[in-house]
């Protein structure tokens, strides 16, 4: 408890973390209370408002199909950071234990695991998420489960570079006379020592789920209208755009900076406040 | 004698060094004279490096010189542009710092980078920089000079290495060579070749130096006067012969006891009363272990190599880095397999065993490692890095057991019950040496390798430790097989001696009788390069 309390502190004191972590509180109320936030109902269609430009009925403007864009922001959120978190915790879940195991044991199997990611991180990220949605269907689960897939690779080699390191230091060997079984060692003692990067990765993948997600809606292979989604809502704005009806693109692309850049903040603070090269007051 | 008479080549007042409001050198006044070499000694945190980099004005981070004065060659370094403190760094004085490779560019040919320093500060071209280069690299002892310019630092052993920085400090022809622990990490006989040489170009050239050290031995065979350094204060300075005969402070003479090798070890454990044939409690029988380089090549680190130690007795393994010791222990343990060969440890062959049966016996058969803070997991606490070997004990299933082993065991390695709770970090160098062996002695086992128990320790906690060994033996009845290159703690520990060279068994015998009386010539020649202060103190 009193990490989290050091943490707080810690970004605090700096302006551009203290940023990050106002954002990111914004986002989570933006979340919780949504109903109360929202002046119109997500999904209300109303032909009549039709591309409204921002008002005192239509805060920040209306769509082509008249739904009212602020409201739409505010609960775009939930759907954004649910499929980003869950992508991200599935990804770390199934990451980190495989690479930890592929860094320890090394062997053709290992190299065969490390094969199939080379495989999955090469492939254009675009293409292999219209491949497995237009396959899969374009539910928000779907996103979630691409996403999961691309950023496996990432905590499992981030995990195993660390075990890679870790498995030829003196303490293991020291574990390993002690009697310390090979599972020991490796949940003891190197995943441990091993979960700081990852730790810091997921704030990094959070933010890149959010641009991901509204990538693939943007290109029609993420989720459907009329679910509020930032990227979609950014795609269906764009058609308009050239029309000189900046409104229906413009916020919700706000929205994508400012929530992205929350998580890449806060993955700063998050990396500078466990360096162990910085000074522990 | 006349040096006396001649100014000094460098000269502190009072001089103090802060970091931010940090003061970690208080008035410090030292003289080096033409012709001197003068030694500095200090445990760890003294500020033996600090006061180096004080004097040509390199000091890292927010270090600052606070107070006093530094005058070099007459002229006062607190004065001088930044194109003279580049001058004179080198040109005027010379540091020569620990670990060569990692001093060196690792991507230019160590020959051009010695050539740099004359190009800065000679002028001189570049070829006739690379040819004074050369010429300077046959001085130094660097054999086939011309080729060995063309390499790069990694291609060079540390004692080469170690070589190459002096002639990059010597090119330039400087009056002072500042030295900090320039042979920290060399075996043994390199170290006396590399300070030799050092020494040797000095008085040649009438150049000053400055020895800066922890080993008393260095001092009482090098320096002509010696300062010794606690906290950051010179606590006492003079002649180095009058220092090693008649320590002025307590400080000094408890240094000078502490490098001292113990009484030859205690009573042989009853060889007498054991009946002649009782089987030694660990026997190793041709021994091979050979690892296979990338390019083809194969590495005999262990090469038929065979010994016994009965129970209670110790048995040192010594021998110089790369004489394959460490790769014996290890197989012994069990951390790497062997080729071929025996290891029959209570009468059974350890090395044929499945690694589940093996197991179990890790509690009999322990290791205490040589760095004390790598081998310890930094996010266990020192209680749970000591209770860990426990899990082999089946007697020990219970929390209030082990609990109370852990205490027990912070007792007999002399550390307060309190450190239970602290993480490794926190712990002084000492201390965790300490704690790496309560884990080893945790299960009470019969045999217990040690490996370099004392490298890297201060003088003063070399000597704990030492001193903790001998009574661990007497208490614990242990068998222990101690791989070290530090003779002196051989003298004190050791019933027999084993010398290793190129992964062979050279010579065994009993301590006294391989100290007295060496037979192999390689024997000697470590014997030689050993700088006991016994040997210079009356």
């Amino acid at each position: 408890m009193s990490q989290i309390r050091n943490f707080i502190t810690f970004i605090l004191s700096r302006p551009g973390a203290a940023f990050g972590l106002a954002l990111l509180l914004l986002q989570v109320v933006a979340i919780v209370f949504a109903p109360l936030l929202a002046t119109h109902a997500p999904t209300e269609a109303d032909p009549l408002a039709s591309l409204q430009p921002p008002s005192g009925a239509h805060w920040l403007g209306t769509d082509v199909s008249g739904m009212d864009i602020y409201s739409r922001i505010i609960y775009a959120t939930r759907v954004n950071l649910l499929i980003s978190i869950v992508a991200v915790a599935v990804a770390f879940v199934i990451g980190v234990p495989v690479g930890l195991v592929v860094g320890y044991y090394r062997g053709w199997a290992s190299t065969f695991v490390m094969r199939v990611f080379d495989f999955i991180q090469s492939f254009p990220v675009f293409v292999l998420g219209m491949a497995l949605v237009s396959v899969m269907g374009q539910e928000i689960w779907n996103v979630a489960i691409v996403l999961a897939v691309l950023f496996v690779p990432i905590f499992a080699r981030l995990i195993r570079a660390e075990a890679l390191s870790l498995r030829d230091r003196p303490f293991i060997a020291a574990a390993r006379c002690s009697g310390a079984t090979d599972g020991q060692i490796m949940f003891r003692h190197i995943l441990p020592n091993a979960l700081t990067p990852a730790i810091v990765q997921i704030s990094i993948s959070i933010g890149m789920a959010i641009l991901l997600t509204a990538g693939l809606s943007f290109i029609g292979a993420g989720v459907r209208m009329p679910l509020p989604e930032w990227g979609l809502m950014v795609s269906v704005g764009s058609q308009q755009m050239i029309l000189g009806v900046w409104w229906v693109a413009l916020f919700p692309g706000l929205a994508i900076v400012f929530s992205v850049l929350s998580f890449a903040l806060m993955a700063d603070a998050l990396r500078d406040y466990v360096d162990p090269r910085r000074e522990r007051a | 004698m006349e040096m006396h008479d001649r100014k000094p080549l460098l000269e502190t007042r009072d001089l103090s060094v802060a970091f931010g409001d940090k003061t970690v050198l208080h008035g410090v006044s030292l003289q080096l004279r033409p012709d001197e070499v003068l030694g500095i000694v200090g445990e760890t945190g003294a500020g033996k490096s600090v006061l180096a980099r004080a004097l040509i004005d390199l000091l890292p981070g927010k270090g600052r010189i606070s107070g006093g004065t530094v005058q070099i060659g007459g002229h006062e370094l607190r004065q001088m542009s930044a194109g003279e403190l580049r001058q004179l760094r080198g040109g005027g004085v010379a540091l020569i710092g620990t670990d060569a490779k990692s001093l060196l560019d690792p991507v230019r040919p160590v020959g051009e980078q010695v050539a740099d320093v004359l190009r800065a500060h000679k002028g001189l071209s570049a070829g006739a920089a690379h040819d004074a280069a050369v010429s300077l690299f046959a001085k130094v002892g660097i054999v086939d000079p011309e080729k060995r310019a063309q390499a790069y630092p990694h291609q060079l052993s540390g004692g080469m290495a170690q070589r190459v920085i002096i002639a990059m400090a010597l090119i330039a022809e400087p009056r002072v060579i500042l030295a900090d622990d320039a042979t920290l990490g060399l075996d043994a006989t390199i170290q006396v070749q590399v300070l030799d040489l050092l020494v040797t170009r000095c008085r040649e050239a009438g150049m000053g130096a400055i020895i800066i050290t922890h080993d008393l031995g260095i001092v009482a065979r090098y320096c002509d006067r010696v300062a010794i350094m606690r906290e950051g204060r010179i606590v006492e300075e003079g002649a180095t012969a009058g220092f090693l005969n008649h320590p002025a402070t307590a400080y000094g003479a408890e240094l000078l006891a502490s490098a001292r090798a113990r009484p030859a070890p205690m009573v042989r454990s009853g060889r007498a009363q054991q009946p002649a044939k009782a089987p030694a409690l660990l026997e190793v029988v041709n021994l091979v272990k050979h690892f296979p380089t990338s390019s083809g090549h194969v590495v005999k680190a262990v090469d038929d190599v065979s010994f016994a130690v009965p129970r209670g007795e110790t048995l040192a393994l010594v021998g110089e880095s790369g004489s394959g010791k460490t790769t014996v222990g290890q197989c012994l343990v069990r951390l790497l397999g062997s080729d071929s060969g025996r290891v029959q440890f209570d009468e059974r062959d350890i090395l044929t065993l499945p690694d589940r049966d093996f197991r179990p016996l890790r509690r009999n058969i322990q290791m205490v490692f040589q760095e004390p803070y790598v081998a310890l997991n930094p996010r266990w606490t020192v209680a749970r890095l000591i209770a860990e070997p426990l899990a082999l004990d089946p007697t020990m299933s219970s929390r209030t057991a082990r609990k109370a082993r852990v205490l027990e065991m912070l007792d007999l390695v002399r550390l307060p019950a309190r450190l239970a709770e602290t993480y490794p970090h926190a712990l002084t160098a000492g201390e965790q040496k300490r704690v790496g062996m309560a884990r080893a002695l945790a299960t009470r086992p019969d045999f217990v390798v040690f490996d370099e128990p004392t490298t890297a320790l201060d003088i003063r906690v070399r000597a704990q430790i030492i001193d903790l060994v001998r009574e661990l033996q007497r208490e614990m009845h242990l068998a222990t097989l101690f791989i070290t290159h530090d003779l002196n703690s051989v003298r004190s520990l050791a019933h027999n001696v084993a010398v290793m060279r190129h992964g062979k068994i050279v010579e065994t015998g009993e301590t006294e009788r391989i100290f007295a009386n060496p037979q192999h010539d390689y024997t000697r020649m470590l014997l030689g390069a050993e700088l006991p202060i016994e040997r210079y103190a009356a």
